[in-house]
């Protein structure tokens, strides 16, 4: 076999990394969508691709959201499980607050 | 910590968005341990997840559920998971970073070491 030229393996390196390139640009814009949409797309990507990309600095990065400590926490009035009462964020002022924000799965 | 701290300081886990349904994106760690729902399509139906959630998990603390237009999980950029703590001045003392890399209750333990209530007990 005869073996390939200098410019057929540049070709190849410079395609492969535009399409690299292509990918990291699409997980980047996915990860700024709504979670739903962020999920649906992100099922689609096979496992071993998951090595292919920094997800957890990615991640970080977009998902950093605009709120800075010293920042005053928006208030909410959210019902809570047992629909018995709803919690008012400002009316918990006097005691520190923590949030736990999560889902099940 | 809420053992340890609930005296000093208010908890509430806000129940949002399912972060793997199995209509979305599935996961193999749910699979094995049998947590599995479909994405809640109604109140109705994040109620009862949340429920399940909050029984499951054996959750001690109060739970409140973001409205179905993820109005607080927006504002708070809490998914999928994510931790705050808020002064008694109602402004952010710790905010984690996103989970589930950034879901870190040390450092969260930390912070409330650090708040003047804490010292105030002592």
């Amino acid at each position: 076999m005869r073996k390939p030229s200098k410019r057929t393996l540049s070709t190849v390196a410079v395609f492969l990394l535009l399409v690299w390139g292509g990918f990291l640009l699409m997980i980047g814009w996915a990860m700024r969508q709504p979670p739903e949409k962020f999920g649906r797309v992100m099922s689609h990507v096979p496992g071993p691709a998951f090595l292919l990309f920094p997800f957890e600095t990615m991640w970080t990065q977009t998902r950093a959201g605009t709120m800075e400590p010293g920042d005053a926490a928006p208030d909410f009035r959210l019902p809570t499980l047992d629909h018995k009462s709803e919690v008012e964020l400002s009316a918990l002022r006097g005691k520190p607050v923590v949030l736990v924000f999560g889902s099940y799965t | 910590m809420y053992e340890q701290f609930g005296g000093q300081v208010q908890f509430y886990a806000v129940y949002i968005l399912e972060a793997h349904p199995t209509d979305v994106w599935q996961m193999e760690s749910n699979v094995k341990d049998k947590v599995l729902f479909a994405s809640p399509k109604n109140e109705e139906e994040r109620e009862y997840v949340a429920g399940a959630c909050v029984r499951k998990l054996g959750i001690k603390f109060p739970a409140v559920i973001d409205g179905f237009d993820n109005t607080t999980e927006k504002a708070y950029t809490g998914w999928p998971d994510r931790l705050y703590l808020i002064g008694s001045d109602g402004k952010v003392l710790y905010k984690s970073k996103p989970g589930p890399f950034g879901f870190k209750p040390e450092q969260l333990e930390a912070a409330i070491k650090k708040l003047p209530e804490m010292r105030a007990g002592k």
